[in-house]
């Protein structure tokens, strides 16, 4: 009896994983395709690829549900995911993303150390901005000045000209 | 005693030059004063050693010149196979771009000839450099056209950045924001596109109009600053993502409404 009770919990679990995965890859395409449309969100390249199994509390309500299609809508619904390690420029990096009502909710970094054990970025991504909020600068007190291509002629009436003519 | 706005201000000297169709500017520290006839042939010296390079470059690469190789190229007097090595080199260069920008950035016209004017520029800049490193030059900060590469300080011997200032393309007069470049900050180039300069420099993925008029990249090599510059503004908002979480660039983006889009370092 003890032994039939423990071989129909592994399977059961087992399903349970199986379910959780396929939601987690589901998921994995909703959520890229969420964090592209966002453009602000900044998961680097595609870091919640295939999700692996997500956690014990999601993959629970995704194996309830029984069928793969099911597991879809109960990802849709909310969870938690975690994807692959991936290899960016900041070092391995995996996230955990939490959904609810079909969007995500939180993002959340799970390789957060580099090799010396410091924390390191793992994203960069540009935010609007308000002019206020951006370094500020007087001309008096910069030393050149980038701008898009002048010409020869509107160089003559640039502030990089009256820059250049107070050190020739 | 010297007055406090010398202390603040870093004394400089600069020569200009054209090529290109923009102005050329080779910023130096003055050095000690008074500046000696010695001083200022050592500027005059670096400043001709890039005319030099920014001269041979626009003589083979300018579409603007009808005798470049450029030129005969666009007329079909030339292949592709049977320009020169360093004009296939760019072009390669230029290729491996548009690859690495998915086509945001690239080194054909619409009409199919190969314009490498996007990324010529930076090159030249980055050729510059390496002739000023030549002389021995430490500390200076050249200009092309608002395309910004610096070497070390504008204080000698300091840790002290150049703060470049990037232009308000609503207001030419006035400047938007601020970055510290060189330095102890590290990242040396900072480039700047725009979508209503000269309108035949970027040319929009999909035939649309540019989200943005102006798009600043800072970087640590001045090309790489450049192609994302000019691919950003072809690519609008997505491309820019993909560079700031691929490259280790800071971006500064103006929207034509001047709304801004700023990664980290740009923010106060």
């Amino acid at each position: 009896m003890r032994i039939r009770a423990a071989v129909s919990a592994t399977l059961a679990s087992a399903g349970i994983l199986l379910a959780g995965w396929q939601s987690g890859a589901h998921v994995a395409g909703t959520a890229s395709a969420a964090g592209s449309t966002a453009g602000t969100t900044g998961i680097a390249g595609g870091s919640v690829s295939s999700g692996s199994a997500g956690s014990a509390g999601s993959a629970g309500s995704a194996g309830s549900a029984g069928s793969a299609g099911a597991a879809g809508s109960a990802a849709k619904a909310g969870g938690t995911f975690v994807g692959d390690v991936v290899q960016t420029r900041f070092g391995p990096v995996q996230v955990q993303i939490t959904v609810s009502g079909g969007t995500i909710s939180d993002v959340t970094a799970l390789q957060l150390t580099d090799d010396g054990g410091r924390s390191v970025q793992i994203s960069n991504y540009a935010a609007p901005l308000l002019r206020a909020e951006v370094l500020q600068a007087q001309s008096a007190n910069v030393q050149t000045i980038g701008g898009a291509t002048v010409t020869s002629d509107a160089y003559l009436t640039s502030l990089q000209a009256a820059l250049d003519a107070a050190h020739l | 005693m010297q007055p406090t706005s010398e202390l603040d201000q870093p004394a400089l000297k600069a020569k200009v030059f054209r090529c290109m169709g923009t102005v050329i500017s080779l910023t130096v520290p003055a050095g000690r004063e008074p500046r000696t006839a010695a001083d200022d042939a050592g500027l005059g010296d670096a400043a001709a050693a890039v005319e030099r390079v920014f001269v041979a470059l626009d003589a083979r690469f300018s579409l603007y010149r009808t005798g470049s190789e450029a030129s005969r190229l666009a007329r079909g007097e030339l292949t592709l196979r049977w320009t020169s090595r360093e004009f296939q080199d760019r072009y390669a260069e230029a290729a491996r771009w548009r690859l690495l920008t998915e086509g945001a950035f690239t080194p054909e016209r619409p009409d199919g000839v190969p314009d490498l004017s996007g990324l010529v520029k930076g090159f030249a800049i980055q050729q510059a450099c390496i002739a000023l490193q030549s002389l021995g030059l430490r500390d200076w900060c050249l200009n092309a056209g608002g395309d910004v590469l610096v070497s070390g300080s504008p204080i000698p011997g300091s840790r002290a950045s150049w703060q470049a200032g990037i232009v308000d393309p609503l207001d030419r007069g006035s400047l938007i924001a601020a970055y510290p470049l060189g330095g102890s900050t590290g990242p040396g180039a900072l480039a700047t596109s725009g979508s209503a300069e000269r309108g035949d420099h970027i040319w929009v993925l999909g035939g649309g109009a540019s989200e943005f008029r102006q798009v600043s990249v800072a970087a640590a090599d001045i090309v790489t600053a450049d192609v994302l510059a000019t691919a950003i503004v072809a690519g609008g908002p997505a491309m820019l993502n993909r560079a700031a979480s691929a490259w280790a660039v800071e971006v500064l983006a103006v929207r034509h409404d001047g709304g801004l889009l700023a990664t980290a370092g740009f923010r106060a």
